[in-house]
């Protein structure tokens, strides 16, 4: 007898507990599942450098998973009728399952799907101050399914990405300055000029006071009891709340160091009837 | 040996005392443990430095640090008077740069930074829109004809070449330099030598010249110390010179 006949008979040999399939079809099968895993790992390596610098390291693993077990599965599938197991069965048994999942499963689909487009619009980056519908905070993590935020408090929210997605967002940072008010209400007797000379020479020596945008300081009302200035600022994104905070006492202060007062509110009555009470 | 000079800018033992114009600067300490001391204006900065070997380097550093890193990466002068230059017509003028100096300690394998300051009254100001532009450090200067005489601790000297390439005249009031490209050179005072280009009304392209001029010394690129690639090495002024 000759190898090669030899071989042959063994390839041809059928294997009763998988209904007479044969050794050579259950090699077969081993061929397809290993050809599919290196597919799938070949996809694994070119998804984790085409994508390595753009998404958070978080969404590229879910990423390379999702394809490299889809990839297998596909492969598994493909080789079953290899030893004996008809697919379509599985797929009458999946398509019932899968429409279950698919009920159950909808939201997850959902914050997937959200979360895509989350990383192809980008509206929001890590590290960015923002105000997604009710919460207000810093971008911790935007992952494939939901997105983390430390609230100003410091409190953990992490909200699902069909919501983040579908709120309105406020990326406080987004642009690279911003702009804030203050109004201010100087007394009647005062001179309005002066006061507007002196906040604009205090705000020129804040470093984070942008110089263009120009500050803006102007008479923007005549109230009940004070004529009220509107000070617009400019600054940096990144810095304008600091700059805010620290501004407006110093405004009050070089005011009143210049004889400038901020009136309480206050009302003048005239009294009709000059007639003094007898006591 | 503490070594005693009356000029900031240099290479020194990890031993010294410095004093120039309202700045101070010493190392001191005996061993391995030394106190790293600095007075700039009213500021004072105190630090603990453990160091052995080494060598400490002062020099003028990408003006852009103080008071806030990370809040800008770009120069922006801007002209008292405006140049007016016509098409095709190739110019050199000098304006001044605000000064920060950087202190690092450097050995065979490394740079360490220790300390920025500068006595410049920094300034930033937007370029371009808010919802696209950049935030840049300012600085207004003259344009002259010839090196100018400055406050070596206060300002430094960047000769620009500008070229207008552009059909028409064009008027130019700022200028825009990126602190990635920038290549700072120091004797008596800090140096650069930029370019501007000028292809449109309201587009140029500002870049530096790489080559140390003679008789200077080239300045610790903080970026390089950093670690940070340089993948462009020109700023394109998209939104205009006024």
């Amino acid at each position: 007898m000759n190898i090669g006949a030899a071989i042959k008979d063994v390839i041809d040999y059928q294997i009763k507990v998988l209904g007479g399939r044969t050794v050579g079809d259950v090699i077969f099968f081993f061929v397809i599942l290993f050809v599919a895993v290196i597919i799938a790992k070949i996809v694994r390596i070119n998804i984790r450098r085409t994508l390595k610098e753009k998404v958070p390291k978080t969404t590229l693993n879910a990423v390379e998973k999702i394809f490299y077990y889809g990839i297998i599965t596909v492969g598994f599938l493909a080789a079953l009728p290899y030893i004996g197991v008809e697919p379509t069965g599985l797929m009458v048994a999946g398509g019932i399952a899968g429409i279950v999942i698919g009920f159950a499963s909808q939201t997850v689909v959902s914050n997937l799907i959200s979360g895509i487009f989350l990383l192809i619009e980008k509206p929001i980056k890590i590290g960015d101050g923002v105000s997604l519908g009710d919460v207000s905070g810093v971008v911790k993590d935007i992952r494939i399914l939901s997105t983390t935020i430390r609230t100003w408090d410091g409190i953990y929210v992490r909200i699902p990405n069909e919501k983040v997605f579908t709120s309105n967002i406020q990326n406080f940072v987004a642009h690279a300055a911003r702009r804030f008010e203050y109004k201010i209400g100087i007394a009647y007797k005062d001179d309005a000029d002066k006061a507007i000379e002196i906040i604009k020479n205090l705000l020129e020596e804040h470093p984070l006071i942008l110089k263009e945008p120009a500050p803006q300081i102007f008479v923007e009302e005549l109230g009940e009891s004070s004529v009220n200035l509107a000070i617009r600022i400019w600054a940096p994104s990144s810095h304008w709340f600091s700059v805010k905070t620290e501004m407006l006492w110093k405004i009050k202060v070089a005011l009143e160091k210049e004889g400038i007062e901020i009136p309480f509110p206050q009302r003048v009555i005239w009294m009709a009837d000059k007639k003094k009470a007898k006591i | 040996m503490r070594c005693c000079y009356n000029k900031v800018f240099g290479k020194y033992d990890l031993n010294v005392e410095l004093k120039e114009g309202g700045i101070e600067v010493s190392i001191t300490g005996k061993g391995k443990k030394k106190s790293y001391y600095r007075k700039a204006g009213e500021e004072e900065v105190e630090k603990i430095i453990y160091a052995e070997e080494g060598n400490v380097v002062i020099c003028p550093v990408e003006p852009v640090n103080l008071p806030n890193e990370g809040t800008s990466q770009h120069l922006l002068i801007e002209l008292e008077k405006p140049i007016i230059i016509e098409p095709g017509i190739e110019d050199v003028f000098y304006v001044k740069f605000p000064i920060e100096v950087g202190v690092f300690l450097i050995d065979k394998k490394d740079v360490e930074r220790i300390d920025i300051f500068t006595i410049t009254k920094p300034k930033y100001i937007l370029y371009g829109p808010p919802e696209s532009g950049i935030i840049c450090k300012w600085w207004r200067s003259d344009a002259f004809g010839e090196t100018p005489e400055v406050k070596r601790l206060y300002e430094g000297v960047m000769k620009v070449e500008a070229k207008n390439n552009y059909s028409e005249w064009v008027e130019i009031k700022k200028m825009v330099f990126r602190a990635l490209d920038m290549k700072l050179f120091y004797n008596e005072h800090a140096f650069m030598h930029s370019y501007l280009e000028i292809m449109k009304k309201t587009m140029g392209e500002t870049s530096f010249n790489e080559r140390k001029p003679k008789n200077m010394k080239r300045a610790i690129d903080i970026y390089l110390a950093k670690g940070i690639k340089r993948l462009e090495k020109k700023f394109v002024m998209e939104w205009g010179f006024k």
